[in-house]
């Protein structure tokens, strides 16, 4: 790091410091030395504290020498930290150039903006783990939001209330047959769909469709109204052969029939026709 | 297996029946659809035989025995306005057992035969019907897999239909009509296509005969 400072700098005061440092560092050691060592050697006790005394003085004065000559050398090495707090981006500001000039000041905004930005990210960052988002296009189920996977403290229900959820959709729905079932004791999950691809290409797409539908009903505060809607935006799907688009008025559309549903309407749509 | 719709196509007027059939795949071919091999559909005739009529006292119905390479293990057999039962293929060594009670119709065997084609989902076969040794007319079936439910996807269906039959696009089959929300099979199919054949059978002769 102090090479790095010293560049543009008095080089040679440097050197001559980092030695009177060197210096100084010795004599302190010698200083406690001699303080460790005590009295000893001497024949009367007088002469023993005397000598002491002179040899800690003679210590104590070559620390104060070392100690001046370093402050003396510190000063003619100036103070580079004080003038460049962003390192060499500091010389910026030094560019006698006209046009140059507002560019260290533009340049600081934009590290304090970076800095603040890194901060707020890992705010986010923390706050997205504790509510573990992480859903893939296996999980057709809704099973996502009920995973308490890595102990996502908002989410984690009492089996009470999930089961009074689901069995008040389930009633809401009659056309379609919802199953919960809880493979690892506590977590629950609804059985929905098939895992397997579909043979059709009709279906494929929905499935695609509602994968996306799955990431954009999220409402952390209130996971049951969630499920209810991902439910009732499903159950769109009763007349996905007899719902012509609502866009072109046709049912086919390259030979597949309109398999987007609009998220708030429920209205049918082609996949090309939704923008 | 899908909803399906057969229909019969007129041969164009000047044209053959070979040359109807090409013009209707080469729009297809336009279409964007995929060949995807062949298909046969054959049925055979019998009729109740006289020894068993007499006691009962009431006219002979018709019998009719189907075969669909769709469904290359099963057989149809189906009467008119009756039941259709599905049964395996051995079905027909059963009939050459049963000759005391249905007798084979002489040269009544009338089959279609063509190409299968796949569109997205849809399944369409254009096959020419004959019986004997002539070409009788131009069999269209159209195969909706996704859904099994005829009422819910038939509006669908025409669309499709009317793409690339434009004025001869069939109305409604009246299987559809028999099972209001039920769930549509196989036999149905073979149901349309007994009353498809039935329909050639009674019309005149090509006037412009098809060359096989």
């Amino acid at each position: 790091m102090a090479d790095v400072l010293s560049v543009g700098v008095n080089l040679e005061a440097f050197a001559q410091a980092i030695s009177a440092i060197q210096a100084l560092r010795s004599s302190v050691s010698r200083v406690f030395d001699c303080l460790k060592d005590g009295m000893r050697n001497k024949e009367t006790l007088e002469g023993r504290e005397k000598a002491f005394i002179a040899h800690f003085q003679d210590n104590l004065h070559s620390v104060n020498r070392d100690l001046n000559e370093l402050e003396r050398l510190s000063n003619l090495v100036g103070k580079p930290s004080e003038n460049h707090p962003l390192h060499n981006s500091g010389l910026l500001s030094l560019d006698p150039v006209q046009d140059k000039t507002p560019l260290y000041s533009q340049l600081l905004q934009a590290y304090k903006w970076s800095n603040k930005l890194q901060y707020h990210a890992g705010l986010a960052s923390g706050l997205l783990n504790q509510q573990s988002l992480k859903r893939s296009a296996n999980q057709m189920g809704v099973s996502a939001k009920r995973r308490p996977k890595a102990q996502p403290t908002t989410l984690v229900l009492p089996p009470q209330y999930v089961d009074d959820v689901i069995s008040r959709i389930d009633r809401m729905f009659p056309e379609m047959s919802i199953h919960l079932s809880r493979p690892n004791g506590t977590s629950a999950m609804l059985l929905l769909d098939i895992w397997s691809k579909s043979n059709y290409q009709v279906f494929q797409k929905v499935t695609d469709h509602a994968t996306t539908a799955l990431l954009h009903y999220q409402l952390p505060q209130m996971p049951d109204v969630v499920v209810r809607s991902f439910m009732t935006w499903l159950r769109s799907y009763i007349k996905l052969f007899q719902a012509p688009c609502q866009r072109c008025g046709k049912f086919l559309q390259d030979g597949l029939p309109p398999t987007w549903r609009d998220f708030r309407t429920l209205e049918a749509f082609h996949d090309t026709c939704r923008q | 297996m899908g909803v399906t719709c057969v229909s019969q196509m007129p041969v164009a007027e000047g044209k053959s029946v070979q040359q109807t059939v090409e013009l209707l795949t080469r729009k297809l071919e336009m279409l964007g659809a995929e060949k995807q091999g062949t298909f046969c559909v054959d049925c055979e005739t019998y009729h109740t035989a006289a020894s068993t009529l007499g006691s009962q006292g009431q006219p002979g119905k018709l019998m009719y025995v189907m075969h669909n390479s769709e469904y290359p293990l099963s057989c149809f057999a189906l009467f008119e306005n009756g039941p259709c039962l599905t049964a395996d293929t051995n079905f027909d060594v059963l009939m050459v057992k049963l000759k005391g009670f249905f007798q084979s119709a002489k040269a009544s065997k009338i089959e279609t035969r063509g190409t299968r084609y796949q569109y997205c989902d849809f399944l369409v076969k254009v096959g020419t019907v004959t019986m004997g040794p002539s070409a009788r007319g131009i069999s269209v079936e159209v195969e909706y897999g996704p859904c099994v439910v005829a009422s819910d996807c038939w509006s669908l269906l025409l669309e499709f239909l009317q793409s690339f039959l434009g004025s001869h696009t069939p109305g409604a089959p009246a299987v559809f009509g028999n099972r209001h929300d039920a769930v549509y099979g196989p036999a149905d199919t073979m149901v349309q296509y007994m009353e498809l054949f039935n329909k050639i059978r009674k019309q005149q002769q090509v006037p412009v005969a098809g060359i096989r």
